[in-house]
């Protein structure tokens, strides 16, 4: 055994000087005394070596980058801030900030590549539609069936988008850039990643990137402003619970959904379209094979690649310039403004509604997509004022047409711009 | 910064605004239109479907038939423990087999692989 191992090494070592050295140097030659020589060629190789290793090309941006991909794997797994998302994109962000000698096929923005071949997924916009055929198959409507005007607080928070868009004019941006940067404001990834796929695709990064994190970040973002403009007395707000929808409410609900909706922004088509037929194959009762695999397998297959690649487009020298932080600090503010006109809108509501059919404002929160992420956190904010009052099934409904009503605006956006 | 703002159509960035968010707006109140008549329309169509079997009986005051989701739950959840539960019929006779163990040349000891070989030294 150990004769093999030496053996082994000493080969290994020989094909190691002969790459080194760029197949100048062989044994033969070393042999016949070219000494001086082949030292020099040696050095050579070495030098060309260290051209090509990342330590030799790195710079600040790219060390900056590479802290950042660090701490979303950290928040993920320390936390578990969204890491189906953030674990993906991190380690895209590192893959994408490695730093190379560019030629060889290897970046993400380098045509031919495998990253570029992955990335073009994202870059004509087929990744969003599949994630939403996943989304369909997994989300339960049944909740917004049951009491359908909770999707009025699913379109009052989508005065993030409109909010958001406006904001970015005047921060100088162009209207194409405005409104994809707008979609941010819906609190929806794979939205946010088609629109600016179709209306700005060099800010796709920082849209994601911008995107992703405050989704991850909605049980730190959202429970100030619930606690700002909810009273504790609103906050004790019981609900009715909600009736129980029969099949074949929820078998005509993608149905009409898809043709009312589609008829009116027609431009959202690839996402509404995949997210009632992934909801109709979960509903029809027949094809549970395929609802099955678009909710697991095939989310799980195209959120890697996505997360992935998304992450990977962060190269430093494309990511790190002015336009990302305003990017970033217009995605905050359009978190925080399609909150409060969520728990706003749902406060007006209760002005007119009886007593008996009175909403607890906190689930206005849920307007903005973030699935179920928003819902989950009025829940819980919903149980830190009363430990009995389960406000989840509740939220779901303004959660899931919070989803519909951002890629409306996003088409809305697309149909004005494009 | 002003000057761009002056150069901004901001007209149009108003109008994209107030059409967008009023589209966002009608295209949700339409489906809670639709969903809101649905279930109505739903039991207009069953209560014909029973009229014409002869199953149905008009009812004085009769109010709207509400079943919450969390009690079609638990009657589920009911079910469902009532038939997990359920055991299939046993003979109900416990008795201890002896296990007989027959000598065979093809599973003894004697004929190991071990005991044929010579031991090394």
């Amino acid at each position: 055994m150990r004769k093999f191992v030496t053996i082994f090494t000493l080969v290994g070592l020989l094909f190691v000087v002969s790459v080194l050295t760029g197949g100048n140097v062989s044994a033969q030659d070393v042999l016949q005394g070219g000494g001086a020589e082949s030292g020099s060629a040696l050095v050579k190789g070495l030098q060309t070596f260290w051209h090509y290793t990342g330590f030799s090309n790195i710079t600040s941006g790219n060390v900056i980058m590479i802290a950042v991909g660090l701490l979303f794997i950290f928040l993920a797994i320390r936390f578990d801030y969204e890491p189906l998302l953030l674990i993906p994109i991190g380690t895209g962000i590192l893959l994408g900030n490695i730093p190379f000698v560019e030629g060889f096929q290897i970046g993400i923005y380098e045509d031919g590549s495998v990253l570029n071949y992955l990335y073009y997924g994202v870059v004509k916009g087929i990744y969003p539609p599949l994630i939403f055929l996943g989304i369909g198959a997994m989300t339960d409507f049944s909740s917004l069936i049951s009491n359908p005007r909770l999707m009025l607080l699913g379109a009052a928070a989508q005065i993030g988008v409109f909010g958001t868009f406006i904001g970015a004019m005047a921060l100088g941006f162009e209207i194409h850039q405005a409104g994809a940067i707008s979609i941010i404001g819906g609190a929806d990834g794979p939205t946010a990643i088609f629109a600016s796929s179709k209306l700005a695709p060099k800010l796709i990064g920082s849209i994601a990137i911008a995107a992703y994190s405050y989704m991850a970040l909605v049980p730190v973002i959202q429970p100030p402003i619930m606690k700002l403009l909810i009273s504790k007395k609103e906050r004790l707000i019981k609900m009715k619970p909600p009736r129980a929808v029969s099949k074949t409410e929820k078998i005509l609900f993608p149905l009409l959904g898809l043709l009312l909706t589609l008829f009116i922004s027609p431009t959202a088509l690839p996402l509404l379209g995949m997210l009632f037929f992934g909801n109709l194959l979960k509903e029809c009762g027949v094809t549970e094979r395929l609802a099955e695999t678009a909710r697991t397998k095939m989310i799980d297959i195209v959120t890697i690649l996505l997360g992935l690649t998304v992450g990977a487009s962060t190269q430093a020298s494309v990511f790190l310039t002015a336009e990302s932080i305003k990017i970033f600090v217009l995605g905050a503010a359009s978190f925080i403004v399609a909150t409060a006109g969520g728990l706003l809108f749902a406060k007006l509501m209760n002005t007119f509604l009886s007593k008996k059919n009175k909403i607890n404002p906190l689930i206005g929160a849920a307007g903005v997509s973030a699935v179920p992420d928003s819902a989950r956190v009025v829940q819980q904010e919903g149980l830190k004022s009363d430990p009995s009052n389960h406000l989840l099934m509740h939220a779901m409904a303004p959660n899931v047409s919070g989803v519909i009503g951002s890629a409306v605006a996003a088409g809305m956006m697309l149909s004005f711009l494009m | 910064m002003n000057h761009f703002l002056e150069v901004v159509n901001w007209s149009q960035i108003w109008v994209i605004t107030a059409v967008g968010y009023s589209v966002v707006f009608s295209a949700l109140i339409l489906l809670i239109f639709v969903f809101k008549f649905m279930p109505k329309v739903l039991k207009l169509q069953m209560k014909r479907k029973l009229k014409r079997e002869g199953k149905y009986t008009e009812k004085e005051g009769e109010e709207e038939e509400y079943i919450a989701g969390e009690v079609n739950a638990a009657i589920g959840t009911a079910l469902s423990l009532y038939f997990s539960d359920l055991h299939d019929d046993e003979s109900k006779i416990i008795t201890i087999k002896r296990v007989e163990r027959r000598y065979s040349p093809w599973s003894s000891k004697i004929y190991n692989i071990n005991n044929v070989l010579p031991t090394r030294r």
